[in-house]
């Protein structure tokens, strides 16, 4: 639970700096209100809890934007993606308005309330429109970095936070819109890692080196625009690509590395994450990353399938 | 009065040349709100169109983004472009669509055509401008049928909390919405809290004006809808009120009826 509050956190944080720019609005569907306290408070005029009515949330930050304003719009995944769907698309994508959406709870964070509270889809149908950004930042440098580089471009920009966090520190110059990162330099496989699993990763990578495997390890927080050049320029070296996501193996991150490398041939390509199946167990996040193979264990036999295959 | 009344006859002729020439549109639903449309444009609304994106502006949105052919014959009658334009209404690479876009047409503000996106838009305007400090205010024009989105009871309860004063509604109650259910408009927004007034009759222009006009003269602090009853088709005997002609094309026979009906 502490990632959560930490990412919610850098949230109130960033938001007070992007205050600064009077043309910004702060709209919440009634959650994060005591935490976006000192917001309101230096932000009178500019900060609005729209209360349950996201549909209504999303076409209203549309008419700000009309008027010239950037709305950045607060509630929990589901309900500020999938519920509002036509709305993201008609008023902002196709009116060719800006706007920001910072979601919480992303996937299965809220494990326990089960699959309504759930999303492993919202990748997918926000990278289907065009005129989307979409960014799934899992510590908080990356968040601040990248909503300050982006909130004011002029295109509707998705922002995931998840509840948990990866623990790997990049530094300030690392972080650029669009760009992927290059965690640790191997051979012997691409592993493509977004959001919190980067930390299963690194912990996988320890167990593989010893039995002399290689991975490359390639993080990536913009989902879109992805940053094709490293992705490409580690297939040609590896010729294995695995793609690991708190997402729908449909729609996400693999399916925009697979649509990235379509044109290579002799790329073994393989993905994990929601295996297009609703998630019915309850319990604590780790419990269903478990279920899921998403763990160190997990990704470290799928690459020794890979790499001895 | 008789000018105007000529006025209209000529845009009703426009918009069946576009409906005939293109087989598409929404004859019926674009006649229901032609008179409100060329009151308001006429007498209400402030803009320029030689500046359509002039920062003082009124705004106007068409919620119900299928009557597009009554905006933008009242867009090109008060000046926005050249009404020879029209006729390319549909085509290929026409600006102008079954449903309006903001990023082709002048005088447009906003991309319509599902419904009960336009009202809550109509409330980011008003509210940016209170934000704004500027005096502009925002129409927005629902259908009937429209009214049963539930985007719209959203927006109706928010804009009473928003206080947005310089918010009015036009409901065009063309009684399409009677094939499913009808509703009372008047006494449900009322009950909303918000300042409600009626048009008896949605094609006399005397009304219209002195209704607008009570709108201007109003100090209500709350949002503000005119509940127009109007009539589908208005002004062609075999297409009012049937509801056959709510998205069909015209033939030759029929195109020739019409023009006789409007000489």
């Amino acid at each position: 639970m502490h990632g959560r509050v930490k990412m919610r956190a850098q949230f109130t944080k960033t938001v007070m700096d992007i205050g600064e720019d009077e043309k910004v609005v702060l709209l919440v569907g009634d959650i994060g209100v005591w935490g976006l306290r000192h917001f309101k408070e230096k932000y009178p005029t500019r900060f609005y809890n729209i209360g349950i009515c996201e549909q209504s949330m999303m076409s209203l930050s549309a008419g700000l934007a009309m008027a010239g304003l950037i709305p950045i719009i607060h509630s929990i995944t589901p309900f500020v993606t999938e519920r509002c769907f036509e709305q993201i698309k008609d008023d902002f994508c196709y009116q060719g308005l800006g706007g920001n959406i910072v979601s919480v709870g992303s996937c299965f964070d809220y494990a326990g309330l089960g699959c309504t509270h759930h999303c492993y889809s919202d990748i997918a149908i926000i990278r289907a429109l065009p005129r989307t950004q979409i960014i799934y930042p899992a510590s908080e440098i990356e968040f601040d970095l990248l909503m300050k580089q982006t909130y004011n471009n002029n295109k509707l920009t998705y922002f995931r936070l998840p509840q948990k966090k990866h623990s790997y520190k990049f530094s300030q110059d690392q972080i650029k819109f669009g760009k992927g990162i290059k965690v640790s330099e191997g051979k012997d496989i691409t592993v493509i890692a977004a959001g919190p699993q980067l930390e299963n990763v690194l912990k996988a990578k320890v167990d593989l080196e010893n039995e002399n495997i290689f991975p490359e390890i390639i993080y990536i927080h913009t989902i879109k625009p992805l940053d094709k050049d490293i992705i490409r320029n580690s297939a040609v070296k590896t010729k294995r690509v695995l793609t690991i996501e708190e997402h729908n193996i449909l729609g996400g991150l693999a399916d925009e590395v697979s649509r990235n490398l379509e044109d290579m041939g002799g790329v073994a390509i393989s993905r994990m994450g929601v295996n297009d199946e609703f998630i019915t167990d309850y319990g604590t996040y780790e419990e269903i990353c478990k279920s899921i193979d998403l763990t160190p264990e997990g990704i470290s036999k799928k690459i020794r399938m890979m790499v001895n295959e | 009065m008789r000018g105007a009344e000529e006025d209209l006859k000529k845009l009703r002729k426009d918009i069946i040349e576009m409906v005939y020439k293109s087989k598409e549109g929404h004859l019926p639903s674009a006649f229901s709100i032609l008179e409100l449309l060329f009151v308001l444009y006429g007498d209400f609304l402030k803009y320029n169109p030689r500046n359509p994106e002039d920062s003082n502006r009124d705004i106007f949105i068409l919620s119900k983004g299928h009557g597009s052919q009554a905006l933008y014959a009242v867009l090109a009658h008060y000046g926005f472009f050249e009404r020879t334009n029209l006729f390319s209404f549909c085509k290929f690479d026409s600006p102008f669509g079954g449903h309006p876009d903001r990023n082709k047409v002048p005088g447009v503000e906003a991309s319509t055509g599902s419904l009960g996106h336009g009202f809550p838009m109509a409330l980011g305007m008003a509210l940016a401008f209170k934000i704004q400090n500027k005096p502009n205010r925002v129409f927005v024009l629902i259908g009937d049928g429209e009214s049963e989105e539930g985007t719209i009871w959203e927006s109706t309860m928010l804009a009473l909390n928003l206080n947005l004063d310089n918010l009015i509604v036009i409901l065009d109650k063309n009684k399409s919405q009677y094939y499913a259910y009808d509703h009372n408009h008047v006494k449900i927004w009322k009950s909303f809290g918000w300042h409600t007034l009626e048009i008896k009759d949605g094609h006399n222009l005397n009304e219209i004006r002195n209704v607008f006009q009570e709108i201007n003269k109003s100090e209500h602090d709350k949002p503000k809808i005119i509940v127009a009853h109007t009539t589908k088709g208005k002004g062609i005997s075999f297409i009012e009120n049937n509801r056959e002609w709510h998205h069909r094309a015209l033939n030759e026979e029929e195109y020739d009826k019409c023009m006789e009906e409007l000489k």
